[in-house]
């Protein structure tokens, strides 16, 4: 469990980063909290010609706000973003989601773009940045281009950084005062990879009333984050009763095509799914309504 | 005089281990030292057509890269020390020679300036393979068509060993039963996964032609005997050194291929060689532990009595016996009987070899499936009378006044088994929760409650039963103590400390004998050069039991010698003195003392003022060979919430109450039982090694490989009472191996009986969250009209 030999650059700006980047004729790893690399590599699954470590990049790191969006830096680490008062206050979900990503060790080294740009199917982070509308910002020499998040998760493990770009930073919208939220996920043992999840944000009109927003999105059903464009339609304009979150979890239930692995069937992914898709979304309601969940 | 025994002295290594200042192997480095990676087979079974090592020789800092063919002529196969009657030979070589029996077999070592250029080059050896037919199962590896995985021995089929026993009139307590259950019960493959893997640090002396073996083992002076058989070297040549070890439960009891291959490896390169296991090999080249698929039926009266019980085990071994041949699955099929009076039994084992990593030692041996096994079929006559588990152990529990009571195979020793299933239903408040359970259940939640009773033999041996098994190894332990000059004590014990703590009981067991402070008592253990020799090693929860025995004769005697010489001091009879705390004097005349480093000052260095009939010097060793072992018992008491939809097992309640005679530490008794009940749930619930149907493994890492963390496991209310064993001074039962006896069985209960209002039964483990839904949909399938809305 030792690395195959590399080529090692920790550049201390983007640009310089870019430039790398942009020379290599290699196969390149980018290093960012090495949380997913660092195994691979030791397994020698990975065995790049040059790791780019992006460690030393102070202007990819912070949470600011502006124009009504939060943006985090890529190298940004989890357990920052998870403390961080203004990410606690406006953006709720991403803490909640960012508990459960393994443990405190390793969410003090993992970052944020990261966890995104390693596009694992059961990570929680790509989820919850999903439900809340987020888009990343990718950098190249040439110049930046912004994606939606689901345009940006192509598969398991797949994104569509191309080969001289870098992930810069995540932007997401802050919701709408009075916008609930849940997050919730089942794993073997607390940290482990989650064997299936989901997040939800919703909101009503007025209290007391009917749904005016909301968002599903699962994890760990498919090669990515699965958020299905029905859900708003089905309960848009009704109060969010336990008989309409039934029925998302029953047309879920019909629509969801999860596969067998080696830890767990096809069907074991299905019903935990759906069921933490009804939990989600009763939690979100609860809080659109101002109660605890 | 105020006894050391029974208190809660803190542990004294922890200092040490929490600041990061012990040394494990890992953490030792010898002048010029290489470093050693192994090359192992990615198949199952193969013949090896050629390695080639060429070109791996040929890379910088590359020292050796050495494979069965470079092993010297007299080069001994592993030997086992376990020897049943008709137990096969599965001979194979440290380093693979002709053919490999399973995926992580050793085939070549690669010695070079550090690890990573050892990687390197391990990467570049040509290891070509030709495939043969393997098979994944122990089921499999039975039919008249499996592939012969020892024909080159000559072996007509797979079967390594077979065992059988029976007492009483079986056929006529079955025939005449009121009540049969029948289980066919699938106990997972899996390991002791101890958070150090393992690792040998290898060095010769050229000029004395004398090898220092630095091994992570339980089994200090058997690890030097087998390498020393190994490789024709005597063992006076070889000094073993155990450093701190990060946990052991059993695994580290065996000797392995990286052993004699490593001292190899340092002697063809002339420089110390240091080899860890990475985790990745661990889940292959460590020995894994408990599968076997075990078919038995129980007996009853109506009453609930049981009359009788009959096993047909099958266990998996892997692709060859591991130093301990197919012990776990004998001692499996004569516990049997668990804790009760049953007076009619039959078992037969069945060892099977496969394709597979070779099966040993883990926490308990072969009685955590015999205890899951007997406790399944309690709970499923209990379901068919209609009438509550519990009262079916009551009825059957061996009765007080029926010891020693002889069993199947063994003798138990002493026993309140009634008190203490009573013990454990009040710490748990059973009839509390089942008060609870029905309201829960009526709000919709599936609460369950769930027990298990075991017995664990402990304080192995005697050397006479040992040896009459076919065992090649004592039961005795010797202990050596000294009084320095100083008036300090030293203690020098073959045990190892392997994280359990078992120097601490020792020290208490020194400073009561001896009559000083603990704190004065220095235990060593770990180092063949010094310690006295122990014939089993330190496994079968037996240290604290016949170590610590052996320890009260050679500090007895060595008291008397004190006596002796402050007596002559004082001009007393040495009956009229009182001896504490490292002081002397006579009884009722305190103003004048004799002290230790007194009596050390005459011993060693003025001799001048020892009584004619006394030696200089102070230093007694002894030894202890048990009459026979000592059982301790106990009860799992669990109360568990399963949600169905997620197939998650929370604990709501974890209560056990338990007897091991005189409890030495209580602090470590309960620290013993903690990480037993830990290592129980991780088999009820997370742990397993699958393989596919040829034998390719189906795990790898920590991603697939489950294990409990502290956020699965509840702080257990652990309850005690002390019937003392009459074959141990002091009383002591052992208890290392408690807590992971029960608990798989109790948990399982506890979530069937969770389930039971669907229609879930349970007889196979890990109960993962896929597992549990799957159980769930089952049981709905079967019964559409039980599901719950």
């Amino acid at each position: 469990m030792r690395p195959a030999p590399f080529d090692y650059r920790a550049p201390d700006t983007l640009d310089e980063a870019l430039a790398v980047l942009g020379d290599a004729a290699d196969d390149v790893s980018v290093l960012a909290g090495g949380q997913s690399l660092v195994p691979m590599l030791n397994m020698r699954i990975a065995r790049p010609d040059l790791v780019l470590d992006l460690g030393r990049i102070a202007e990819l790191t912070g949470v600011e706000r502006r124009n009504g969006v939060l943006r985090i830096g890529a190298m940004t680490r989890q357990r920052a973003v998870e403390t961080d008062p203004t990410v606690r206050a406006q953006l709720p979900l991403l803490p909640a989601a960012l508990r459960h990503v393994a443990h405190l060790a390793i969410r003090t080294r993992g970052t944020i773009g990261g966890s995104l740009v390693h596009a694992d199917p059961s990570a929680e982070l790509p989820a919850a940045v999903a439900a809340l509308e987020g888009r990343v910002e990718l950098r190249a020499a040439a110049g930046a281009r912004v994606l939606a998040l689901e345009d940006f998760l192509l598969g398991p493990l797949m994104t569509a950084r191309a080969p001289g770009e870098l992930l810069a930073a995540v932007e997401i919208p802050v919701p709408a005062p009075g916008t609930g939220w849940g997050f919730a996920e089942v794993a073997s043992t607390h940290g482990a990879f989650a064997l299936a999840g989901a997040a939800a944000v919703l909101r009503l009109d007025r209290p007391g009333g009917v749904v005016e927003h909301v968002r599903l999105t699962l994890l760990g059903v498919a090669g990515t984050p699965v958020t299905p464009d029905w859900v708003a339609p089905a309960l848009a304009g009704r109060p969010p009763a336990e008989e309409a979150l039934a029925e998302v979890g029953a047309r879920l239930r019909d629509t969801l095509e999860p596969r067998d692995d080696a830890q767990v069937s096809a069907a074991y992914r299905r019903r935990a799914a759906v069921e933490l898709a009804v939990r989600v979304l009763r939690d979100a309601a609860r809080r659109a309504e101002g109660q605890a969940p | 005089m105020p006894s050391w025994v029974g208190k809660s002295l803190r542990r004294r290594e922890d200092p040490e281990l929490l600041t990061g200042q012990a040394r494990f192997i890992a953490d030792i480095a010898r002048p010029g030292m290489l470093h050693a990676v192994f090359v192992r087979s990615p198949r199952p079974h193969a013949r090896i057509a050629s390695i080639d090592v060429s070109a791996a020789l040929a890379m910088p800092g590359v020292h050796a890269v050495l494979t069965g063919d470079d092993l010297p002529e007299a080069t001994a196969p592993q030997p086992c020390t376990h020897l049943y009657a008709g137990q096969r030979e599965t001979p194979y070589h440290c380093l693979a020679k002709d053919r490999v029996r399973y995926a992580g077999e050793p085939v070549a070592i690669v010695v070079a300036e550090n690890g990573y250029l050892a990687e390197d080059a391990a990467d570049e050896v040509d290891l070509e393979l030709e495939p043969l037919p393997s098979v994944g199962s122990a089921e499999a590896a039975l039919a008249d068509d499996a592939p012969r995985i020892y024909d080159d021995c000559g072996w007509p089929d797979n079967v390594v060993g077979e065992f059988r026993s029976e007492m009483g009139d079986v056929d006529r307590a079955f025939d005449e039963a009121d009540a049969v259950v029948h289980e066919r019960i699938d106990i997972q493959r899996l390991f002791a996964c101890p958070l150090e893997t393992r690792g040998v640090v290898a060095e010769w002396d050229p000029y004395g032609d004398e090898l220092t073996l630095w091994t992570s083992s339980q089994i200090l002076h058997i690890a030097r005997d087998l390498l020393a058989a190994v490789m024709g070297i005597a063992e006076h040549r070889i000094r073993v050194i155990v450093p701190r070890l990060g946990g052991g439960f059993g695994c580290k009891f065996h000797f392995y291929p990286e052993e004699p291959a490593t001292a190899l490896a340092a002697r063809v390169t002339g420089r110390p060689v240091r080899w860890v296991e990475d985790r990745l090999e661990s889940f292959l080249a460590t020995v894994h532990a408990r599968e076997q698929i075990v078919e038995a039926s129980m007996a009853l009266r109506a009453d609930g009595t049981i009359t009788g019980v009959k096993a047909e085990i099958l266990g998996d071994m892997g692709a060859a016996l591991h130093t301990v041949g197919y012990g776990p699955v004998w001692l499996t099929s004569v516990m049997m009987t668990n804790a009760y009076a049953i007076p009619n039994a039959r078992v037969h084992a069945r060892a099977v070899i496969t394709n597979k990593t070779p099966l040993g030692s883990y926490r308990g041996w072969g009685q955590p499936q015999a205890n899951f096994v007997v406790e399944r079929l309690v709970e499923r006559a209990a379901q068919q009378l209609g009438i509550d588990s519990v009262d079916v152990r009551r009825r059957s529990l061996i009765p007080p006044d029926r010891f020693p009571y002889k069993g199947l195979h063994h003798v138990f020793d002493s026993g309140r088994y009634e008190n203490c299933l009573d013990l454990a239903l009040e710490t748990l408040d059973y009839d509390g929760w089942r008060a609870r359970q029905r309201e829960l259940r009526a709000a919709g939640r599936h609460v369950g409650i769930g027990l298990s009773f075991y017995v664990e033999n402990t304080a192995l041996g005697p050397s006479k039963l040992l040896n009459a098994g076919g065992v090649q190894q004592g039961g005795y332990d010797i202990s050596r103590v000294r009084i320095e000059p100083s008036g300090d004590v030293t203690v020098y014990t073959g045990l190892c400390d392997m994280g359990q703590g078992i120097t601490n009981p020792l020290a208490q067991i020194c400073a009561d004998h001896l009559g000083v402070h603990p704190d004065s008592v220095t235990v060593v253990t770990g180092d063949t050069a010094s310690c006295p020799y122990t014939g089993y090693g330190t496994g079968a929860s037996r240290g604290a039991t016949v170590g610590g025995a052996s320890l009260m004769k050679a500090a007895g005697a060595l008291r008397e010698r004190v006596a002796k010489i402050a007596a002559h001091m004082l001009e007393a009879s040495p009956d009229d003195l009182v001896i504490e705390d490292g002081r002397a004097w006579v009884k009722g005349s305190s103003s004048s003392v004799v002290t230790f480093a007194d009596i050390g000052r005459a011993a060693y260095i003025r001799p001048i003022e020892l009584p004619e009939d006394v030696e200089p010097g102070l230093e007694t060793t002894a030894a202890f060979d048990p009459p026979q072992m000592a059982w301790p018992y106990g009860v799992n008491a669990v109360v568990v919430e399963v949600d169905v939809d997620t197939g998650l097992v929370s604990f709501l309640d974890y209560a056990y109450a338990h007897d091991c005679g005189t409890v030495l530490n209580p602090l470590i008794v309960d620290g013993q039982i903690h990480g037993g009940i830990a290592q129980g749930i991780g088999q009820a619930l997370f742990e397993q090694l699958p393989y596919d149907e040829a034998g390719n493994p189906l795990f790898g890492t920590f991603m697939d490989y489950s294990l409990p963390t502290t956020m699965e496991v509840p702080r257990p209310r652990l309850a005690h009472q002390e019937t003392l064993s009459p074959n141990i001074p002091g009383g002591a039962k052992g208890v290392g191996e408690a807590g992971a006896i029960g608990s798989p069985a109790a948990v399982t209960a506890a979530v069937e009986d969770a389930l039971s209002p669907l229609g879930v039964r349970i007889s196979r483990t890990p109960l993962t969250p896929s597992e549990i839904v799957r159980l769930v949909e089952e049981a709905a399938a079967r019964a559409p009209e039980r599901v719950p809305a």
